[in-house]
């Protein structure tokens, strides 16, 4: 509430504005190049080119070491066990003691053991040099593999260990890294908070006594939705393939459609404590850089302590949070995500979340279905001019409705314009009051559809819908005909393929109900007009919200508004400034040309 | 002027064709039909070939000064106080033409449709419009203006093609009108009609080189004559000539004879979406340059503590006319007489000058 006084203030008196540099999404380095490229093929590119071009991938940052000396680490023992059960008074240490004793304290207090009681610590020997050196492992049960842990990680440890080998190193933390653990994703450090950030993240500490060296396996074992169909973007032709909340699993699925070795998945964390993992990605020589760097810097800038879901990161990394319409697409179908990488744009999966969110979004994505591109281009064109008058429908014709009803009823047909008077005749009640009535019982039924449990929902939906539109007519509450708009108007809702973009509209509608109540198709221009300013002077990441249009770019009407065919779809969108312009050659169906060669040679 | 921005060529005709053709949606065709008679159409075509051939003029003149608004030009003919006399020209010139115009789409609106509405509630509307364009910037506008003109061109069109089985040609008839000293002469003053043209001349910062200038005013003036030729032709050869000197707005008069079968009898009221989009187009723009002429003259580092003040004053000047009819005779006055003086004259004028000091000074840097 602060906020919107706060707004409304802002629009009376004049403050200075911040000196915000904004970012804008400048052509790359080497768009328009892609032309001149594009004679050279991959094969011909020389070893050199590859090389540069791949020395853009991050390579992981090694360890930095610490020196913490061992009287520190005396110190912190006394004043650790003192705070035994205060997490947030456990001073943090960095470097891991030599001590196993000394570790297991430092554990223990940090995971509050034993109040956690899914805190799982195992205490064992190993042998070492013929002699039993104490040993253990610490993790969180229901996150962790037991299978993988009891195989990989204890019997090697306690029962290999005992074995005469024949050749072995000085020192034991290189000695149980190379010759007893076989598990392949094995972390070794010498920092504390990265065991811990491993095992609260489902993997396996393992401390061993003379080891200034910890170990963390990569053992996440946690119960998993399986890969299943979408739920929100369902399909009939096309992969039917949906993320689940499994991060790696989400990126593998991505990877599986590409197979293309400069698809890059960069790691990121959100959240200081709850440290999610997060994976950016794109095509390293398609994205544009300075926008990848953007993406980078604005997930990396992100200060906050928990994250839960994909919806709280794009809330974040939206460029205007005060918008109606979404700034980034929510999917969570990995053959879009595939498609919209492809085109030189970025994806940020999030680990817990089955959205990903493709970036940046323009108006025109919106109303795209990923069904579009597999089915023939004639379908497709069809499907988007009847998702198109279903935005219309949406969005203005309950506003139309009132508007024309009160103010314009000239353009009504005499016929048409006698059955609505008759119709309305017994009810006591103004056009535009029986309108919001209606649409206000309608979102009622909606809403109250999705949180009723199971199979009830539906079924309140229709009869909701059915008993209470035919009892409000019968009852002269409202008019036959506007049961009939008010319906078409749901229908043209539910043809909106982004619930994000349905859900504005629906605030909108509203508004246009007043607008065309207050002064007709004047109120309505009038609303559009102001919508329209408002989506024109908004960009996501850079690039201009109502783009190819407005501004307009090259191939904005043939290929975004309407879908030409497959074959001839030869370029990248313009406004997202992509390292290579070009998708396809000129001639990418070469059969036609052999053909056409041959029958001319005929 | 923030020359971070910039317009294409593109959206700089759109701008253009919409601040000039706003006439047409006004009493402009009626106008014609009083001074040419059934020659109306051809003072349309007279008055384009005039403006394309000064602002030709105006384009040779401007080379040198790329880059610059007339107000960059009174600064260097005398400094701070050549900027505030052109800036405070302009600006009395733009704030007049737009608050008539908001008073005649406010009128026009009330006649149409909002009947039992007072005028001052007609207008916040687009007073609204005016305001939230100016928040949300000129670039927004002018993307606004490259989608939304094309369909109110398209819309222009479809209203021809509707009236056309009412179209007759003995209407146009005598072919001269009221005769060639009315058409040539006392016509070559409704030149003013193009005087949204000092529009360009404001936006030249923004547009990229000079060559674009040139080839987007050509066009601007090119299209907006021939959307004047044709609306006035088809006015004169649909309504007979003394039926025509009746009508308060031609184009809505035009559309109420649209007759499609029998399901769309009367879809006037569909076009005034269109005409409401293309005056809330050209006030939320032409408020900006107002806008931008002061912050420039006054060198003023923000222009948008000056919007709500700015609007509430165009907002009362535009209630100042009485009635209606004194404010249509205020701006067919202004617009036969006086307009194509700030438009056309003065900037040559200007033009001249600068370049005469730009030459003295270089010789002085010689010397």
């Amino acid at each position: 509430m602060v906020n919107y006084i706060k707004n409304l203030k802002s629009l009376i008196f004049f403050e200075e504005p911040e000196k915000i540099e904004e970012f804008i999404l400048k052509e790359s380095n080497d768009e328009g190049k892609a032309e001149i490229k594009e004679a050279q093929k991959d094969s011909d590119r020389t070893p050199e080119l590859k090389k540069r071009d791949r020395s853009i991938i991050k390579k992981p940052m090694s360890a930095a070491s610490g020196n913490d000396s061992g009287e520190e680490q005396g110190e912190n023992k006394e004043k650790d066990s003192n705070n035994k059960h205060q997490p947030s008074a456990v001073k943090p240490r960095e470097n891991i003691s030599t001590s196993v004793e000394e570790n297991l304290r430092y554990m223990k207090d940090i995971f509050t053991v034993p109040d956690n009681g899914d805190i799982v610590i195992r205490e064992f020997e190993i042998t070492f040099k013929g002699k039993p050196v104490k040993a253990f492992i610490i993790l969180i049960d229901g996150m962790t593999d037991r299978t993988v842990i009891n195989s990989n990680i204890l019997h090697p440890l306690m029962i290999l260990s005992d074995k005469d080998f024949k050749t072995g190193e000085d020192d034991i933390g290189e000695f149980v890294k190379s010759r007893l653990l076989p598990h392949n994703q094995m972390k070794v450090t010498e920092k504390y908070q990265e065991v811990i950030d491993e095992i609260n993240f489902g993997g396996c500490g393992l401390f061993v006594d003379g080891s200034k060296v910890a170990f963390a396996a990569d053992v996440k074992g946690w119960l998993a939705r399986g890969i299943e169909r979408p739920n929100t973007e369902l399909v009939l032709r096309g992969p039917q393939e949906g993320f689940n909340e499994i991060l790696r699993a989400n990126t593998a699925l991505v990877r599986k459609i590409l197979k293309d070795e400069d698809l890059i998945v960069e790691n990121a964390k959100v959240g200081k404590r709850s440290k999610t993992p997060c994976s950016i990605l794109y095509i390293k020589d398609i994205a544009n850089e300075s926008l990848v760097e953007e993406v980078k810097r604005r997930v990396n800038s992100i200060k906050l302590d928990y994250i839960i879901d994909s919806g709280h990161l794009e809330q974040l990394l939206e460029d205007d949070p005060y918008m109606l319409a979404p700034q980034i697409i929510a999917t969570e179908r990995p053959d879009r995500v595939a498609a919209a990488l492809t085109d030189g744009k970025i994806a940020i999966i999030m680990h817990g979340s089955p959205f990903a969110l493709v970036l940046p979004t323009t108006n025109n994505d919106l109303i795209h279905a990923a069904e579009d591109s597999y089915i023939r281009f004639p379908y497709a064109n069809l499907l988007r001019c009847v998702r198109i008058l279903g935005v219309f429908m949406s969005l203005l014709l309950p506003g139309l409705y009132v508007a024309i009803t009160n103010y314009h009823q000239e353009m009504i047909p005499t016929d048409l314009l006698l059955a609505i008077v008759s119709a309305r005749e017994k009810v006591p009640f103004p056009t535009v009051v029986e309108i919001l009535i209606m649409e206000v019982a309608f979102e009622l039924i909606r809403e109250a559809g999705i949180r009723i449990p199971g199979p009830i929902g539906p079924t309140l939906g229709i009869i909701g819908a059915l008993i209470l539109g035919q009892a409000a007519v019968a009852a002269n509450i409202v008019s036959p005909i506007l049961i009939i708009i008010v319906a078409v108007t749901g229908i043209g809702s539910f043809a909106i393929p982004n619930f994000s973009l349905a859900y504005a509209f629906r605030i909108l509608r509203f508004a246009y109900i007043l607008l065309g109540a207050s002064a007709g198709f004047l109120g309505i221009t009038t609303g559009l007009f102001l919508q329209g300013v408002w989506l024109t002077a908004a960009k996501s990441f850079g690039v201009p919200f109502m783009a190819p249009f407005a501004p307009k770019t090259s191939g904005g009407f043939s290929d975004e508004f309407l879908r030409p065919p497959f074959w001839k779809q030869e370029t990248r969108p313009d406004y997202v400034n992509p390292r290579d312009t070009r998708k396809q050659p000129k001639i990418s169906r070469v059969w036609t040309q052999n053909n056409s060669e041959g029958d001319a040679n005929e | 002027m923030n020359n971070k921005v910039t317009f294409g060529r593109w959206e700089t005709i759109t701008v253009l064709l919409n601040s000039m053709g706003i006439p047409i949606l006004l009493g402009f065709p009626r106008g014609m039909v009083e001074l040419g008679g059934t020659a109306g159409w051809l003072i349309c075509i007279y008055i384009t070939v005039l403006a394309l051939a000064l602002f030709y003029i105006i384009s040779r003149l401007y080379k040198p000064f790329e880059g610059m608004d007339p107000l960059d030009l009174g600064e260097r003919i005398a400094g701070n106080a050549g900027r505030i006399i052109v800036g405070l020209i302009f600006f009395t010139h733009s704030t007049f033409i737009v608050s008539m115009i908001l008073r005649e789409f406010g009128e026009d609106m009330k006649v149409i449709a909002l009947t039992v509405s007072p005028i001052s509630f007609v207008q916040l509307f687009f007073i609204t419009g005016m305001i939230v364009g100016a928040y949300k910037g000129i670039e927004a506008v002018v993307r606004m203006h490259s989608v939304v003109v094309v369909l109110i061109s398209a819309g222009v069109l479809i209203l021809v093609i509707f009236v056309m089985p009412f179209f007759k040609f003995g209407n146009i008839y005598p072919i001269l009108g009221n005769g060639p000293e009315k058409i040539f002469g006392t016509g070559f003053f409704r030149v003013s009609s193009f005087s949204a043209l000092i529009i360009i001349y404001m936006v030249f910062p923004f547009i990229k080189s000079h060559e674009q200038f040139r080839t987007a005013g050509f066009w601007g003036i090119g299209l907006t004559g021939f959307f004047m030729t044709l609306v006035t032709l088809t006015f004169i050869g649909v309504l007979p000539y003394p039926i025509s000197l009746e009508q308060f707005l031609p184009v809505y008069q035009l559309s109420r004879i649209i007759n499609v079968g029998r399901f769309f009898e009367r879809i006037e009221s569909v076009f005034m979406l269109l005409w409401a989009s293309a005056a809330l187009l050209y006030l939320s723009f032409a408020f900006i340059i107002i806008l931008r002429i002061f912050q420039k003259a006054f060198k003023l580092p923000y222009y948008r503590p000056l919007i709500l003040p700015f609007a509430v004053i165009l907002f009362t000047l535009s209630l100042l006319p009485p009635n209606v009819m004194t404010a249509l005779n205020l701006e067919a006055i202004f617009f036969r007489s006086y307009a194509w003086l700030t438009t056309f004259l003065f900037m040559i004028i200007l033009l001249i000058t600068a370049r005469f000091v730009s030459k003295k000074e270089k010789g002085r840097i010689k010397t």
